[in-house]
């Protein structure tokens, strides 16, 4: 419970410090989770300390073997100390540091939900739950750094901080999966004991690569130790606290958690080690000459980081003790070094080491504990860092046998370079003031150095009496991670005069040496940036591949998507074609075609059929009525096929739809833009058009052909035993309709009328709105030439004038007339519905018809105000009628749309067979009729309402809405 | 009688395809009445071509399916009318709603720059 | 005899009619009446489709399979609807997302342009049917419910790029609906039947010549339901449709892609499956790289996007790439993380349609530069002024949700994103006992792991754009009624990742469903209609 709280909490506070209006307190809440979560572990050390183990479960995903589980054993306590005692640290620090006019809140929430990642991490007891806290540090990190987000730099250090580890999480995230599919298990234990079964898998190397790419990003190391840098445009305590102590240290710890697992194999050796050498060497060379104090530190962090490194590399026993101490001592230097910075910073106004001098004389105190830290740094003797760099100088005198020298050479020159860098931070001491300071400094708040003071004391006491200070802790993690492997060590200051002594002081005299010689040659004290000309700049090249990703896949999409519509369509039709033949083998075959079966009627037929199809295709760019008669024409030959091969609905149905679609489109015409054939033009088209027309004309004849082709396969297979068989035999005896198809319609398939009349509804919807906010197009909007030319007597007239004593009077008067008796026809075709062809929909289009001449003769103003329709609720009335139908059936416990026949005895009729479904196709005729007039008269509005087009004004209505 | 309503299938959706791959919306439109011909000839040969055989089951004793033509492709056939007749009616104002608003006739809405 | 709770499956089709139809004659003027109405219907469909949820996975029915003989015909004579998990499942998240949507037009986007509700409602019947439906042209009449009402409502607040996208997206779906009846004619034609069961019952004991155009037929099919799904190559209607389309409607497009996507699981699993003789396993293979490739093509739209609607879009089409391979390499445990990768992409995308709005009020002209070139110029940006104390409630709120948004769709920890992405890559490591891990599962993981740094990589850029590099001023105006169905959704995420243990669970149960072919077919062919007394064979 205890363990849980210590990942708790820290969430918790960081919420509350977020939205609690805090007033500047947020310090406070920061500090006691900290401190809470300090003497909760070191409580802890009943449980974990000397060999035990804490744990705690709770079930998560149980089905994947994911559970959510706490673990803490020596190594992690270390570790969970470090996070919260230098928390504690820095958030008394940063109380200090952080200026009124800063966000503090999100400061501390940040801080605060960082803490718990990062202890995340340290406990968890279960590889994928450690990859999430990871990724969480990351994220945490990420917010950290851009704290400052105003600032251009801290935005790119954040964003660059968050791709690289980021992308090594994701690595991570994979050789972790592919560790717990070699054991078996993600729970860590299990991982760790199955070590030699890993090592010996043939995914060990994928794994181990992968999981090193994690470690590597994480702890920046070579290559990728550039986004640490850039990561210094955080506020010094976040520095102090991550770059330290804490997120860098993540990468190192997940190495030596998984050492027992993964190490002792040529493949880790070559790795890690080789990445650390490197690393320690690039990043000790660099920090001699930064100019910026944190930017000095911050390579010298990379250095360090990579010391560590290198041990795990190494791969024995002792080397690991030395990287878990080096981690200690490096923390606790570290961590102070970057708080005097900070404090150098804040009270001078500046950290550029050109600019600062003899900064002792005005920060006494503070001078001392850098210089003593930087001492440490450095590796002088009776100082923390002294110890763990000397065992690294012995271990590495043990790497490739007694005769290779050139791991030992790589550790001494680190050495002088370390010196050589801390020479010059404490450079900014010596000398006489500067007088260009943009502060004038004095020593800083009692409590702000504090932090200082406590570090740099342990500094000295684990660099005088290691053995009894920190020895027990330490011992503790290493047997937690090495169990029986565990060598003799022996934690002291002196050891003789030995070889590892001697490289100390090589390093160390060499360093000053190095350093006063770089004083003279180059005036060190004045210089920023290497002065070897030094390609590597991790930051640009992060850049450039940053900017070549986005402005390449921009580049790429022009060449694997298009946001044009032709090019989808052909698509489609493509590989509507090509799939059928890709994944069917055997294709069927076409059998034999004879001419003797070709029924030369219906061939003369489609011979003016398919004439009219390839005119309207030939013809539809320049004569669009043209094109139009021809479809209708297409149309008409349809409908007769369909008349032909015994589908009289069908028939009926095309020829009403015919009608009304060409009216539609009649009115639609007089809006598109005028296009006359140039012949010229037609002489030269430019040649891409011409091949791509080719290759649509081949892409039309292949598709055509297809189609020909299957129809004939189908045509001439035998059919299969089909369903359609049981209608015909129903219709009758339980449909009550003699009409197979319509007995269909209604009531076996009645569902899908259902959805058919909706989407006729909402088409009819769509186009009401749609054209309430039409805006003809400028040139469309006066009365086109064909109607406005004097001889006409038509032009003077509005279309009333003209149907009520113009020259349509005659027309007019007969199709009012007509009205009645198209009406009276409807009834009959919906009527027999039922038991001949007819029914709703085609009576509904007839009827729709009658009104339709109506509008086209005497014109919308006449007809609108001799008869009001009310389409929208014809169609509302329509639907409900045939939900109701449907639902009635509920009633006699029957299904949705289950018909019933109702026999009534009517005076004049006799008896009648009433069938439910009635009902329901008169649902269907009122949605028919009132779809259609919406669309129709909606068009028809217009043409009326772009006469009387005010200027500006997009969206007219017309004074009378169609209600 | 299958070739030629084979062919005519394959007439009327070639041309079809041609007018649909064009630029200009009243091209489309076009070209999406003759494909729709074309399906609504192709689905309704899935049932058996017979002529002067339409499902109406009017003799009283049970009737013998052989003897008719299916009817479910026909019903079939007259939903996929239906919708298709919306959806052009839809497709046809979307045409004049964005000339109107476009200013220009092609299928993108704005000239392509070929 | 059948109870009231068999109409209950009906219930998410027919309650969105009478609603949409009753709200077609009510004056645009009264909002409140309108809004109320919609409110009411959604409520109703959020409470159905719990219901139902609770009957499939409580044992109401036997197999767990509700089925509900429209119109009293026995299948496959009649059009049957049918209710699994998988069908509950969906259902529910309909009515979730539709119910976030609904809440955040009420401000403003219901109240432009007329007949949005009833086009609302009728949206939500398409998709419902969609789900329900286990007759082929039936679906095919439901999706053209569905598309028709999208139509309608990706026109909704008319401008020039809603027709330009809304023309190119017709044009494009008519077409495929056409492809749609040609596939749906051939299958006719080969087995004589267009129920789903059926045709599974049939599938095996086709001859050679029928089974070819059965093949052919399923094979044009897939293209039309591809086309919805936004397979790679077409697909590429999707990120104009989204990015022109209002946030509501955007966030209803979220959804009706994951019907292509649904239906193709259906009728895969339910068809050839195994036991369905020679076309067992009939195109999986052309699912599962044509998904993959959809996968890496909307990375790369991520990546090039200049605005965050294209964004959302190609990160739908990621999603829906990802749920086609999952299809294609057919394992059941794969399927059942799969299933909750659905629902996780489906809500944090939707989430952040409806964001995206609200975010891009706080975006500054800084901001509204493109994001890419920007990139170039950052060295000369001169800094802005110290930011002000504390964080604005409307900004951190915005800042919350987007950051959440971004971590669950590119599967970052600790939200539902990484679940899922955990749950597919231990089912891709597992694969069932005895087989080693096959070589299309390592390209599966390394395409879902890039496209996941990818989808950091350029979400971390708007988001970076917005609430850092903008120097927002005024902290922008948030109503309640827009915030709440953000969070809504969003949190809905962390449940599902707190509770991932017992949503595993159901959707195993799901996917275990999905392959039992012959339960479906005994169910859905030996159910009986309600007798209507003497001498009624057919019922």
């Amino acid at each position: 419970m205890t363990l849980l709280s210590l990942i708790l909490i820290p969430f918790v506070g960081s919420v509350l410090a977020a939205f609690l209006p805090l007033r500047g307190r947020e310090a406070w809440l920061a500090g006691g989770v900290a401190l809470y979560g300090l003497i909760a572990t070191i409580y802890l050390y009943l449980g974990a300390g000397n060999g035990g183990v804490e744990r705690y479960e709770a079930e998560w995903l149980p089905q994947l073997g994911l559970d959510f589980v706490l673990r803490m054993d020596g190594l992690a306590w270390l570790f969970a100390v470090l996070v919260q005692g230098i928390g504690v640290l820095v958030v008394l620090y940063a109380r200090y540091y952080m200026s009124p006019k800063d966000p503090v809140p999100r400061f501390f929430s940040f801080l605060l939900a960082f803490m718990g990642s990062m202890l995340g991490v340290v406990l968890s007891g279960n590889l994928i739950q450690l990859v999430v806290f990871w990724e969480l540090t990351s994220l945490t990190s990420f917010l950290l750094i851009g704290y400052w987000h105003h600032r251009i730099d801290a935005r790119r250090g954040a964003r660059m901080a968050l791709t690289v580890t980021a992308a090594g999480g994701l690595c991570l995230l994979a050789g972790v999966l592919i560790l717990g599919s070699i054991v078996g298990s993600y729970d860590l234990e299990a991982v760790l004991a199955a070590g030699d079964r890993v090592r010996a898998h043939h995914a060990y190397l994928p794994a181990l690569i992968l999981i090193a790419l994690g470690a590597l990003t994480k702890s920046a190391q070579f290559p990728f130790h550039f986004w640490l840098p850039h990561a210094m445009a955080a506020p010094t305590p976040v520095s102090a606290y991550l770059h330290s102590a804490t997120m860098v240290k993540a990468g190192v710890f997940l190495l030596i958690r998984l050492w027992p697992v993964l190490s002792g194999t040529p493949e880790w050796h070559w790795i890690i080690g080789g990445a650390g050498v490197i690393t320690l060497l690039i990043g000790s060379f660099n920090a001699i000459f930064q100019a910026d104090i944190k930017g000095l530190l911050a390579y010298s962090t990379i250095s360090h980081l990579g010391i560590i490194t290198a041990l795990l590399g190494i791969g024995t026993p002792l080397a690991v003790v030395a990287a878990i101490f080096h981690v200690l001592n490096h923390a606790t230097f570290k961590a102070s070094l970057f708080m005097a910075a900070g404090i150098v910073d804040h009270e001078t106004g500046s950290r550029d080491m050109r600019v600062l001098r003899g900064l002792y004389r005005v920060l006494p105190i503070t001078g001392t504990l850098a210089i003593v830290a930087s001492a440490a740094m450095a590796g002088v003797p009776l100082l923390n860092g002294f110890i763990s760099k000397e065992m690294f100088f012995a271990e590495t005198l043990g790497v490739g046998g007694p005769d290779e020298w050139w791991m030992s050479t790589a550790a001494i020159a680190m050495g002088m370079f370390s010196v050589a860098y801390a020479l010059r931070f404490i450079g900014i001491f010596v000398g006489r003031l500067s007088e260009e300071l943009p502060k004038q400094p004095q020593e800083p708040p009692r409590w702000m150095r504090f932090p200082v003071e406590v570090l740099v004391l342990l500094c000295l006491v684990v660099g005088i009496i290691p053995g009894r200070s920190v020895g027990p802790f330490l011992s503790d993690a290493v047997v937690s991670v090495l169990g029986e492997a565990t060598p003799a060590y022996n934690l002291a200051v002196w050891h003789g005069f030995n070889m590892p002594l001697l490289m100390s002081m090589v390093a160390l005299l060499g360093g000053i040496v190095l350093y006063s010689w770089l004083q003279l040659r180059f005036e060190l004290r004045n210089r920023s940036g290497v002065p070897v000309r030094f390609e590597l700049n991790g930051g640009h090249i992060y850049d450039s591949i940053m900017l070549r990703m986005s402005t390449g896949a921009g580049a790429l999409m022009r060449h694997i998507g298009t946001q044009r519509l032709q090019p989808q369509l052909l698509l489609i039709i493509v590989m509507m074609m090509a799939l059928p033949v890709a994944l069917v083998r055997p294709l069927p075959g076409l059998d034999t075609m004879r001419l003797t079966d070709v029924d030369l009627s219906l061939a003369a037929l489609w011979l003016i059929g398919g004439g009219c199809a390839i005119g309207a295709a030939w013809q539809a760019k320049y004569h669009r009525l043209a094109a139009l008669i021809l479809v209708g024409g297409t149309g008409i030959i349809t409908s007769m096929t369909f008349l032909w091969l015994s589908a009289p609905d069908l028939a009926l149905t095309q020829l009403m739809v015919e009608t009304v679609t060409t009216v539609l489109i009649l009115l639609g015409l007089r809006w598109l833009p005028p296009r006359i054939a140039l012949e010229d033009m037609q002489a030269r088209v430019p040649r891409r058009v011409r091949l791509r027309r080719g290759r649509d004309l081949i892409v039309a004849l292949v598709g055509g052909a297809a189609m020909a082709a299957i129809s004939f396969v189908v045509l001439s297979g035998t059919p299969s035993e089909r369903i359609g068989d049981f209608f015909v035999l129903h219709a009758l005896s339980e449909g009550g309709g003699s009409n197979v198809v319509n007995v269909l319609l209604v009531d076996f398939r009645g569902f899908d009328t259902f959805g058919e009349i909706t989407v006729l509804s909402i088409v009819a919807l769509t186009v009401y709105a749609l054209l309430r906010r039409f805006r003809p197009a400028p040139e469309s909007i006066e009365i086109p030439a064909q109607r406005s030319n004097g001889i006409d007597p038509a032009v003077k007239q509005t279309p009333t004038e003209q149907a009520e004593h113009g020259y349509l009077m005659v027309p007019g008067v007969y199709v009012r007339f007509l009205l009645p008796f198209i009406v009276l026809v409807a009834v009959y075709f919906f009527m027999r519905g039922h038991n001949l062809p007819g029914g709703g929909f085609v009576a509904g289009l007839i009827f729709a018809v009658a009104f339709i001449v109506q509008y086209m003769v005497a014109g919308t103003a006449w007809v609108e105000s001799h008869l009001r329709l009310r389409p929208h609720k014809w169609m509302a009335w329509g639907l409900v009628t045939a939900a109701l139908t449907g639902i009635g059936a509920w009633l006699f416990g029957h299904p949705f749309l289950t018909s019933h026949t109702a026999h009534l005895r009517l005076p004049l009729l006799g008896d009648v067979h009433l069938p439910s479904a009635f009902f329901f196709d008169l649902g269907v005729f009122l949605v028919v009729v009132g779809a259609t007039m919406l669309i129709l008269v909606a068009l028809a509005h217009q043409s009326i309402r772009s006469h009387r087009q005010l200027p500006g004004d997009g969206r007219l209505a017309p004074e009378r809405d169609i209600r | 009688m299958n070739l030629v309503i084979a062919l005519a299938i394959g007439v009327l959706f070639g041309s079809g395809i041609w007018l649909v791959l064009r630029p200009r919306t009243f091209q489309v439109i076009i070209g999406l009445l003759l494909m729709s011909y074309a399906v609504n000839l192709f689905i309704f040969i899935m049932g058996r071509l017979k002529v002067d055989r339409p499902p109406l089951t009017l003799g009283d004793g049970l009737p013998d399916p052989t003897a008719l033509t299916d009817p479910l492709p026909q019903a079939l056939v007259l939903t996929a009318i239906v919708i298709g007749f919306a959806t052009t009616a839809l497709y046809l104002v979307m045409m004049i709603g964005s000339r109107g608003v476009t200013g220009t006739d092609h299928v993108d809405g704005r000239e392509s720059e070929e | 005899m059948l109870g009231w709770l068999d109409h209950l499956i009906l219930v998410p089709v027919l309650l969105p009619l009478l609603a949409g139809a009753v709200l077609i004659p009510i004056n645009e003027t009264r909002h409140r009446l309108k809004f109320a109405i919609n409110a009411m219907s959604v409520l109703g469909l959020l409470v159905t489709a719990l219901l139902l949820v609770q009957l499939v996975d409580g044992g109401h029915w036997s197999e767990d399979i509700g089925v509900y003989l429209a119109a009293n015909w026995l299948a496959p004579f009649g059009i049957v609807l049918l209710v699994d998990r998988l069908a509950a499942m969906m259902l529910l998240l309909a009515a979730v997302i539709a119910t976030a949507t609904l809440l955040y037009s009420m401000v403003r986007w219901s109240r432009i342009g007329v007949h949005f509700h009833s086009l609302f409602q009728f949206l939500l019947m398409g998709v419902n049917g969609a789900f329900l439906t286990h007759d082929l042209f039936n679906l095919f009449v439901f999706f053209e419910v569905m598309l028709a009402a999208s139509y309608g409502l990706l026109l909704h607040g008319y401008n020039v790029n809603r027709i330009r996208a809304g023309l190119q997206y017709i044009a494009v779906n008519l077409v495929a609906s056409l492809v749609f009846l040609i596939g749906v004619a051939l299958i006719y034609a080969a087995t004589g039947t267009l129920n789903m069961s059926d045709l599974a019952a049939r599938v095996a004991a086709l001859g050679a010549e029928d089974l070819a155009l059965l093949k052919i037929g399923m094979a044009v099919l897939v293209i039309a339901f591809l086309v919805k799904g936004a397979m790679w190559p077409l697909g590429f209607w999707l990120p104009t449709a989204y990015a022109s389309a209002s946030p509501p409607v955007a966030a209803m497009l979220v959804l009706m892609t994951k019907v292509g996507v649904y239906v193709i699981m259906r009728v895969w699993l339910l068809v050839f499956s195994d036991g369905g003789g020679e076309a067992t396993g009939f195109g999986s293979e052309f699912l599962l790289w044509g998904g993959l490739a959809t996968v890496a093509f909307g990375a790369v739209g991520m990546l090039a996007s200049q605005e965050q609607g294209r964004l959302a879009g190609y990160a739908a089409i990621v999603s829906s790439g990802t749920l086609l391979a999952v299809v294609g390499y057919g394992q059941a445990s794969l399927i059942t993380a799969g299933l909750f990768y659905l629902l996780s992409s489906t809500l944090a995308v939707a989430a952040f349609m409806l964001l995206i709005e609200l975010v891009d009020r706080v975006r500054s002209p800084a901001a509204a530069m493109l994001a890419v070139t920007m990139e170039a110029f950052e060295f000369e940006e001169n800094p802005a002024q110290p930011v002000g104390k504390g964080i604005p409630a409307a900004l951190a709120f915005l800042g919350l949700s987007f950051a959440a948004s971004t971590l669950i769709i590119a599967g970052l920890p600790p939200l539902s994103g990484f679940v899922a992405k955990f749950g597919l890559f231990h089912a891709l490591l597992h694969p069932q006992a005895g087989d080693a891990v096959a070589a299309p599962a390592w390209a599966f993981m390394a395409l879902v792991l890039v496209s996941g740094l990818i989808a950091i990589i350029a979400m971390m850029r708007f988001g970076v754009r917005t609430f850092w590099a903008s120097g927002a001023v005024a902290p922008p105006r948030l109503q309640f009624m827009e915030a709440a169905p953000v969070t809504l959704l969003l949190f809905l995420c962390v449940a599902l990742t707190v509770q991932a243990g017992p949503i595993f669970g159901f959707l195993e149960r799901t996917s275990a469903d999905l392959h039992q072919r012959a339960q479906y077919v005994d169910r859905v062919l030996s159910s009986p209609a309600v007798s209507m007394g003497a001498g009624e064979a057919g019922r």
